[in-house]
């Protein structure tokens, strides 16, 4: 394969018609991709956001079966015989995204179901649908993994699916099952049938987290032998043990002091649920001590960047405010539908135009997502054995000017925008 | 005085105790506090001139005039100020997200799952010297959940709460929307489902026993219920019914809306049948006093309406009346609680205007400043912690530049559980007026300096071998500028400067 420039010499106005041309041509939804068993790109930054936080330049990646097989300087990684190299030498090699609040790796209309005000028994697993546009969105932003999750129109929406942008069965797309639990507080479900306020709707929340605890424990007990009679099986709250067990996560629709200061005292602090306070805009920033006081709470931001506190009369960036408040762990959502998928970066853009740094950016959009779904092991950073998901851009990914060229999920390049600037 | 120029909460006192023992500033705020020289109002005795009120670990230990300061308490000179108990808000639910919710019986809700600290309402109390409210549900409602005694402190509604499961709030007002007949009959089915919920629960605790023991059950269902009464815990009862039998119980109070006078008698029955009578406050609406003698029978505390006064325009001839509503509630020698009026931006925003206002219309200044401060501690039973400055209360104080109820005094500085919790040097919020002051002073400052500067070349002037007159001023003081002609010289300033 020939030798790539990162700066495409086509004239912008003819990369437009060239996506109006495409989505005309009703081109085949999955991109061709040869799946081979090793592969090879040259590149001239890797990213790789593993432990020590290196940074390769001139660097080679080598893929061997879907898997990261090195990562090094490319005078020091030898490429076997025979094996293609994909050299885009000018370009940086970034960990594939991980979106933490995505609504849209399904049917939308399956986004949420207003059954009650809490529904634990809902299953995004149900409604997964490669087919869907935001597949394409994803890739073309370098987005590789996803969470999932229904939305905020109930206090409890149901559990949340990790899902691949990849090719493939669903079951081949799904990484994690259940990965989350939706909850939403204010908001969105306060307008639920007649209105609830924030009283009713947090004593309704804490009565079914803890019959969902009162089930776990009952189980608990009667595995550890202190009771006879076996637990009647519950569909509904069988997935939470491994929720109180810290298997996966809370997924919290939060935002404002009041809420995200809720949601840290009841979920996290009340019952020991690991925590991802997913949106956490508005003044919600002003809860940074409590999130160190929880320690292992993860705060996800956006999508709004922005914040204009009218007692002050002063704008604050969010994720800038958040990072200030010295909180350890901060990652980027879109909230797609809402924001393109493909925005991921543009939204982690905004965040550091209004003060936060690149680097931790990019970290919030790898690493810290791994984190918080426990997939850190898979995805989320390039070391050996790794799953390789990666996205190759034509400079920092956090530049807005910067054109994400190809996504490669599991070993295999699942968008090439060589092959047209745009899109599909 | 040398001003305290302090943090807010708990850095506060901290920081002040720093500056002499070098200590970090987040060190632990001093045990022992001695605020001296101030005259104190305590609300429960007579006022007292150059008093020293000695704080240890959050609450007061001693006031008087001839206390004496231990050693090793940090010391804070008040002289020329005037020391008040906190204020308490009698009833607020301006804390909360939305004052009721939509269901019109709820009395297993809890205000600390609805409060915001972070609302500005907090932050305005402190300001106005209020260190107590009481949040509580609003009045759209038939029943509706527990309320919380706090603090206008803190990051969390826990942190915020001196009491927990204070009262529950009813209204005997119908809600928006509804008439007061079936007001009133949803509470009468409310108690009379509860008694038929604890009768089914006693009858099953009852038989339940009985099978524990592997007896059988030997009376019909009503004796069972009666036997399995005395039996019951709190814990077999639902969250629905639980705070309801409590109440009954006696184990807190209910806060009852009664905003018409005609809401008054039946109120007062639904309390006195249900047992609970002697547990109730009745919050008035601005006409209720009119049923004053219905109120005075019951005898029970009352919360008055924000507007202290009501109008009434005679439909006939025109003529506008006015009562002052305070003065209709004292002749009737009922305990009473003022609380401020938000919705207005004029004075009575303020519980001190509220007070003096009282003061105006002819109530005795000791029941006014009980109406803020004592009267609302003994209706939320804190009577014992709260309200007055005296040995085994809450060290919760305000410190006043002037009197209270003189509208030209400021809130100086808050002390909460012992610890200065505002402090108005370092209120951001009044950073432009305090600005404007210290301009002021500065300007006071160097009109002082020149006239002392004039005054010492007056009296060289007055010297044997003084200057022809007409040639003074050739110099004139800095700190004046040169706006005046020489001709009119230092004597002709000064007495135009003294002018103003």
């Amino acid at each position: 394969m020939q030798s790539q420039s990162c700066h495409p010499s086509a004239h912008p106005g003819s990369a437009a018609r060239w996506c109006i041309l495409s989505l005309l041509a009703a081109m085949p939804f999955a991109i061709p991709a040869q799946a081979q068993e090793i592969s090879a790109y040259r590149v001239g930054k890797v990213i790789t956001m593993d432990d020590r936080d290196s940074v390769i330049n001139s660097a080679v990646v080598l893929v061997k079966d879907g898997k990261i097989q090195q990562v090094g300087k490319a005078s020091q990684v030898n490429v076997p015989d025979g094996v293609q190299v994909i050299e885009m030498p000018q370009c940086w090699l970034v960990p594939g995204f991980v979106e933490l609040h995505c609504h849209e790796a399904g049917a939308s209309t399956d986004l949420h179901d207003y059954v009650y005000l809490t529904n634990p028994d809902l299953r995004t697993l149900e409604s997964v649908n490669p087919g869907t546009e935001n597949f394409k969105l994803a890739r073309a932003g370098g987005v590789t993994t996803a969470l999932l999750i229904s939305g905020s129109g109930t206090n409890m929406s149901g559990l949340g699916t990790a899902v691949k942008f990849g090719d493939g069965l669903v079951e081949d797309l799904v990484v994690k099952f259940p990965a989350s639990i939706k909850i939403a507080q204010a908001g969105n479900p306060e307008r639920y049938w007649f209105r609830v306020g924030r009283s009713f709707m947090n004593y309704n929340l804490r009565q079914t987290l803890q019959e969902a605890k009162d089930y776990d424990q009952a189980w608990d007990d009667f595995e550890a032998g202190k009771t006879e009679e076996q637990p009647l099986f519950s569909p509904t709250f069988d997935a939470f043990r491994d929720l109180f067990s810290g298997k996966f996560i809370a997924s919290m629709h939060t935002q404002q002091y009041q809420v995200v200061m809720m949601t840290l005292m009841l979920v996290h602090k009340q019952f020991g649920i690991k925590t991802v306070l997913d949106h956490s805009t508005f003044d919600g920033y002003k809860t940074a001590p409590l999130v160190i006081e929880g320690q292992d709470v993860i705060t996800i931001n956006g999508p709004r960047q922005l914040y204009f506190d009218g007692t002050q009369r002063k704008i604050f960036g969010n994720a800038a405010r958040w990072w200030q408040g010295g909180i350890p762990k901060l990652g980027i959502n879109t909230d797609s539908p809402v924001i393109p998928q493909e925005e991921l970066s543009y939204q982690a853009a905004m965040a550091c135009y209004y003060g936060w740094t690149t680097y931790e950016a990019i970290r919030g959009l790898t690493r810290i997502g791994a984190e918080a779904l426990q997939l850190e092991d898979r995805v989320g950073s390039l070391k050996p054995g790794m799953d390789a998901d990666f996205a190759i851009w034509s400079g920092d990914p956090i530049d807005p000017r910067s054109v994400c060229w190809m996504t490669v999920i599991d070993g295999k390049i699942v968008r090439d925008a060589r092959e047209g600037m745009r899109r599909f | 005085m040398k001003p305290l120029r302090c943090g807010l909460i708990g850095v506060a006192v901290a920081t002040c105790f720093a500056v002499s023992s070098r200590q970090p500033a987040l060190a632990a705020p001093p045990e022992k506090v001695a605020l001296t020289g101030a005259r104190v109002i305590p609300v429960a005795g007579p006022e007292i001139d150059g008093a020293t009120i000695l704080i240890e670990r959050g609450k007061i230990t001693a006031v008087g005039a001839d206390v004496k300061v231990p050693f090793d308490a940090m010391e804070v000179d008040c002289s020329g100020k005037v020391i008040m108990p906190g204020l308490i808000e009698p009833q607020s639910w301006r804390g909360l997200d939305i004052a009721n919710e939509s269901l019109p019986v709820a009395p297993f809700l809890d205000v600390g799952d609805a409060m915001d600290p972070s609302r500005l309402y907090f932050e305005d109390a402190l300001r106005d010297g209020i260190t107590t409210i009481h949040v509580i549900q609003g009045h759209n409602t038939v029943i509706a959940g527990m309320s919380r005694v706090v603090r206008p402190i803190g990051l969390t509604p826990d942190e915020m709460t001196l009491d927990l499961h204070t009262a529950i709030k009813m209204s005997a007002s119908p809600r928006n929307g509804y008439d007061r007949m079936q007001q009133m009959a949803t509470f009468r089915e409310t108690f009379r489902e509860l008694e038929e919920y604890i009768d089914t629960i006693a009858e099953k605790k009852y038989e339940d026993e009985l099978e524990k023991d592997k007896k059988k059950v030997d009376v019909g269902p009503s004796e069972a219920a009666k036997r399995g009464r005395d039996k019951l815990l709190d814990a077999d009862y639902d969250d629905a019914h639980l705070n309801l039998m409590r109440l009954k119980r006696g184990d807190f109070d209910a806060w009852i809306y009664v905003g018409a006078p005609m809401d008054v008698a039946p109120a007062v029955a639904l309390a006195t049948e249900q047992g609970f009578i002697d547990h109730t406050i009745l919050l008035l609406g601005d006409e209720t006093f009119k049923a004053i003698g219905e109120l005075k029978k019951a005898g029970r505390p009352v919360v008055l309406p924000e507007d202290l006064f009501y109008r009434e325009r005679d439909p006939i001839t025109g003529e506008i009346s006015e009562t002052f509503i305070p003065a209709k509630v004292h002749e009737a020698g009922l305990m009473f609680a003022l609380q401020p009026n938000p919705n207005s931006s004029m004075a009575e925003r303020y519980l001190t205007y509220q007070a003096a206002l009282c003061v105006r219309n002819g109530i005795p200044r000791q029941t006014a400043l009980e109406a803020i401060t004592l009267n609302p501690a003994t209706m939320l039973g804190m009577g014992d912690r709260l309200g007055s400055i005296e040995p085994g209360k809450i060290a919760n104080l305000v410190i006043y530049s002037g009197d209270p109820l003189d509208f030209g005094s400021w809130v100086e500085q808050v002390y909460i559980d012992g610890i200065m919790a505002y402090d108005r040097n370092d209120d951001p919020r009044l950073a432009e007026i305090l600005r404007l002051e210290d301009v002021q002073r500065k300007a006071e400052q160097a009109k002082k300096e020149a006239e002392e500067a004039a005054k010492a070349k007056e009296a060289e002037q007055a010297q044997p071998k003084q200057e022809p007159a007409g040639e003074p001023g050739a110099e004139p003081s800095p700190a004046e500028g040169g706006g005046d002609s020489p001709a009119e010289g230092g004597r002709e300033r000064r007495r135009r400067g003294d002018g103003q």
